[in-house]
């Protein structure tokens, strides 16, 4: 007796987020969908673990584009749509600020952020709020064109603000605003979940990310990331998606220029009209596509043209004391001895120290995140690749190590409280933990870098041109709408739109 | 660079789109394939390996040690002292896997000439595996493992400088692998090995043991049975015997027979130590599940149909409501992945689409959305009436 069908409409490779989305809308139009994942349970990094008793959130920090119950933003919007129905919680404030000369609490939406802003730094409330505004407009913008795309004149008409915004850098466009350094740090902290220093980073990118987060606040699952990928693949099995778990596809078997099915390692051949592709470009175009030389060159220029945005570095504590005790007095903390994000980008070549640290307790949005008595506290850096590139296999435990004890000394100083003395229990996640679990290419998390030239507004001007291999679509952080768990939902509707247009015209034929 | 007045400049998307396709026409068209963050988590987590025994030696009269190496001659995986490895074992019909704590050292696993072994002690007549290592696996025999698995192992960011160990009988195997790794100057703690046993001639792994004692190294054998002549330590690992040997800060890890794991919660909650210090390796698998809270006392002679799910395929196979899922499984011939097969590592996550199961309550690691949804670990999953379950394809 076969495990699979003779064949299916679309596999769908890697259950993770995007995939499942992908496959959820897919499912939705009565296609027959097999879903292929390498890792025992959903969800790739949007997962869960348990340790000593403990469950323990292993990547998400907060959750953007959900919006209140009934003011959903597109991804809470999706999730009703699908009938996927998650125990979202707030997260309580945007984030606490620890930067040079601040320590300031920042709560979400526009008008209290610009008015905590102001108190902070006196006088800069009106231009804070044009700031915010402007990237609202922006955000709508972008939200509508990526759904309804128009021409330049239209776009022009209803869309100026965003068109006129559009070829410059964070950087250039805040510098019109004209705000002491101290308000421009204020704004700054977020930058890292979009990962480029603002000479770099597109203020389309800056301005959907800032309108999205302050504008709407961000939500966690009560039960983890876990429970939000794990009611996404029962719902997908549910409308009729198979879902197959511990399935590692190896090759994508391309036939007259169209993908027609997929090897996994275990040698299974399974066909299907349309093959959706969670692996990074690099690696489908490097070694997966079968045969080689289905792959065009420019494939190979494309991949080679981008840079790989960052990966993840995460110390994950449970303690041994209620959050209070030990000082923690926020969902999240960002902390830098600096705010110039160039020079902290730069840094984030390097193997440490980190300057520029991220600290998550999950407790105050969840206060059952851990047993009474304890509480679970995560410092994270977004390296990039380069310096973990360079990391040997016998020096790994040690380097893990060393990064992870400057990570918690540094939080431990900010604290006054030393918090190695009170570890219940540590795990530590680095570039190769990812890799090792999705397989992600070179434990990549972020995809492409947000560059001027690596733009959203590039990326769905030029999206035509970069379809190499007919039939073959891709979704993941490596997609138009870029890294972060909201808008890896995003990339795995764009995926599976692709493929119902793409079968749509061909019907049409 | 500066550009005033740019709010009146439209030409911006045209301008990026230009220098995405400026900078892909430059890009190199030679394929890259350099995943070295990917090596590097393959080489500590290369999946199943091919590995084949190269040496058996007696390691008390009644347990030997299985020297392994790879049998396609490639390096072994790094590891930490304490882990396990998983062994598959090809027994009849019967596709069966067992955990086992490597007892030799991570550093011994380096190079070309690289091992691992484990110390396994013949059973009281309930170890079919365990005798089967002792009485039929020779030199040359082929097993496919996985190496490196599990929570038991010292970490500096969490674990007190000074260890001490707390073991029973087969349980010393991990400890094993820790002083070895100490001794070599590769692990950075100061290790004493409580040593619990019944007679002399129990100890396992006695004078390679003796041999690692060092000044970071302790071993105190501690005999419970009545034996002349014994000048050692006498008794169970008391709480007294434990703070006799026990100095400031200091972790304790604690491996054995889960008789002893009930009576070491009990002595340790004597003493004064906070719960971060204590360190349990897992429970094992229940010896008799009967004697677990809420199990349907009733059952105990009951078999049901199990109907297996993988993929579109469907398989029905007979299941004792004393034996967990995965014993079921195994005995039928239907490979389903294992680790720890104490509830903790989920490698045998599984769904129950229809029927009811009883799940130890020692042995439930679960993460709650998986609660919800039916999800079990198979191997702490007894059923308690005819059962459908989804399991992965191996």
């Amino acid at each position: 007796m076969k495990f699979y069908r003779d064949h299916y409409d679309v596999i769908v490779v890697g259950g993770a987020l995007a995939g499942l989305s992908a496959a959820l809308m897919l499912a939705d139009k009565g296609l027959d969908v097999l879903v292929l994942e390498r890792h025992n349970l959903p969800g790739g990094i949007a997962t869960s673990f348990v340790r000593g008793g403990i469950e323990i959130e292993a990547a998400l920090h907060e959750m953007m584009s959900i919006g209140e119950k009934n003011d959903r933003l597109k991804v809470g919007k999706f999730f009703d749509d699908m009938g996927v129905d998650i125990d979202w919680l707030k997260v309580p404030e945007a984030y606490h600020a620890s930067l040079p000369g601040l320590e300031v609490t920042l709560h979400p939406g526009l008008e209290t952020f610009a008015k905590e802003v102001d108190a902070a730094v006196p006088g800069t409330y009106d231009r804070v709020l044009r700031l915010l505004n402007l990237c609202h407009t922006v955000f709508d913008s972008v939200n509508e064109l990526s759904v309804h795309p128009m021409s330049k004149p239209m776009m022009l008409l209803k869309h100026e603000a965003f068109v006129k915004t559009a070829g410059y850098s964070t950087r250039e466009v805040l510098d019109t605003f004209d705000l002491p350094q101290k308000a421009l740090d204020l704004l700054a902290p977020y930058w890292i979940y979009v990962g480029s220093g603002f000479s770099d980073l597109p203020f389309t990118i800056f301005a959907v990310l800032m309108a999205d987060y302050i504008g709407y606040g961000s939500y966690i699952p009560r039960k983890f990331s876990h429970e939000m990928s794990l009611k996404l693949a029962e719902r997908a099995e549910a409308m009729g998606v198979q879902i197959e778990y511990r399935q590692n596809v190896e090759k994508i078997l391309v036939k007259d220029g169209k993908a027609c099915g997929v090897r996994t390692a275990r040698g299974d051949e399974i066909r299907a009209d349309y093959v959706i592709c969670s692996a990074y470009p690099n690696k489908v175009y490097t070694s997966m596509i079968e045969p080689a030389d289905a792959v065009p060159k420019d494939a190979i220029k494309m991949v080679n043209g981008r840079r790989l945005s960052l990966t993840a570095f995460s110390v994950i504590l449970i303690l041994d004391r209620p959050a209070e005790e030990l000082n923690i007095h926020d969902y999240s903390v960002f902390r830098g001895d600096t705010m110039d994000t160039d020079a902290l980008y730069r840094d984030l070549a390097g193997l440490g120290p980190y300057r520029y640290l991220t600290c998550i307790c999950h407790n105050y949005a969840n206060p059952g995140a851990t047993p009474p008595g304890t509480c679970s506290f995560s410092i994270t850096t977004l390296p990039r690749v380069d310096g973990w590139k360079t990391v040997k296999a016998e020096d790994y435990d040690a380097v893990k190590h060393r990064v992870a004890k400057q990570m918690i000394d540094d939080m431990s100083a900010y604290y006054g409280v030393n918090l190695l003395d009170h570890v219940l229990e540590i795990v530590i996640e680095t570039p190769m933990t990812v890799a090792r679990y999705t397989g992600a290419w070179n434990g990549c998390i972020y995809g492409y870098a947000h560059t001027m030239q690596d733009h959203i507004v590039a990326r769905l001007q030029t999206a035509e041109a970069e379809h190499f291999i007919d039939h073959l679509e891709f979704s993941g952080a490596h997609q138009i709408s870029g890294d972060g768990m909201g808008p890896a939902v995003t990339n795995g509707r764009k995926a599976a739109k692709n493929v119902l247009d793409a079968m749509a015209k061909e019907a049409a034929r | 660079m500066k550009f005033k007045g740019f709010l009146k400049d439209v030409g911006g998307a045209s301008r990026v789109a230009r220098a995405r396709l400026e900078a892909f026409a430059a890009a190199s068209a030679e394929p890259v394939r350099d995943d070295p963050i990917g090596d590097v988590a393959r080489a500590w987590h290369p999946g199943r390996l091919k590995l084949k025994v190269v040496d058996i030696r007696e390691a008390s009269p009644t347990a030997k040690s299985f020297r392994f190496v790879r049998a396609d001659g490639g390096e072994l995986p790094f590891f930490y002292a304490g882990q396990f490895m998983v062994l598959d074992f090809e027994i009849g019909q019967s596709l069966i896997s067992r955990p086992y704590s490597i007892s030799s050292a991570p550093s011994q696993a380096r190079g070309k000439d690289g091992f691992v072994e484990i110390t396994v002690r013949r059973s009281r007549g309930d170890g079919f595996i365990c005798d089967h290592l002792n009485d039929d696996v020779k030199v040359g025999d082929a097993f496919t493992a996985l190496i490196g698995c599990g929570q038991f192992y010292y970490e500096p960011l969490r674990d007190a400088k000074r260890v001490v160990a707390l073991a029973g009988g087969v349980g010393i195997t991990p400890f094993a692998s820790m002083a070895r790794e100490i001794a070599a100057g590769k692990l950075d703690a100061d290790l004493t090995i409580l040593y619990g046993s019944v007679a002399s001639n129990d100890i396992i792994l006695k004078d390679e043991l003796e041999a690692l004692e060092g000044p970071r190294v302790r071993v105190v054998n501690v005999l419970s049975g009545d034996e002349p002549g014994w000048t050692g330590e006498r008794g169970f690992l008391s709480a007294d015997l434990i703070r006799k040997y026990s100095q400031g800060d200091t972790t304790y890890f604690i491996c054995g027979p889960q008789v002893m794991y009930r009576f070491l919660r009990e002595e340790l909650g004597k003493l004064d130590i906070p719960a971060r210090r204590v360190r349990f390796e897992v429970f094992g698998q229940a010896k008799d599940i009967t004697a677990f809270e809420g199990f349907p006392g009733d059952l105990k002679d009951a078999t049901f149909r199990l109907t297996v799910r993988r993929g579109i395929r469907e398989d029905v196979i007979p299941a004792k409501a004393t034996e967990s899922l995965v014993v079921a499984l195994e005995r039928a011939g239907i490979r389903i992945d294992t680790g720890c097969r104490s509830g903790e590592c989920g490698f045998c996550r599984t769904k129950v689409l229809a029927g009811s199961v009883y799940v130890c309550p020692e042995n439930d690691g679960r993460r709650a959305a998986d609660r919800d949804f039916g999800y079990v670990h198979a191997c702490a999953a007894y059923p308690t009436s005819d059962v459908t379950i989804k399991i992965p394809i191996e």
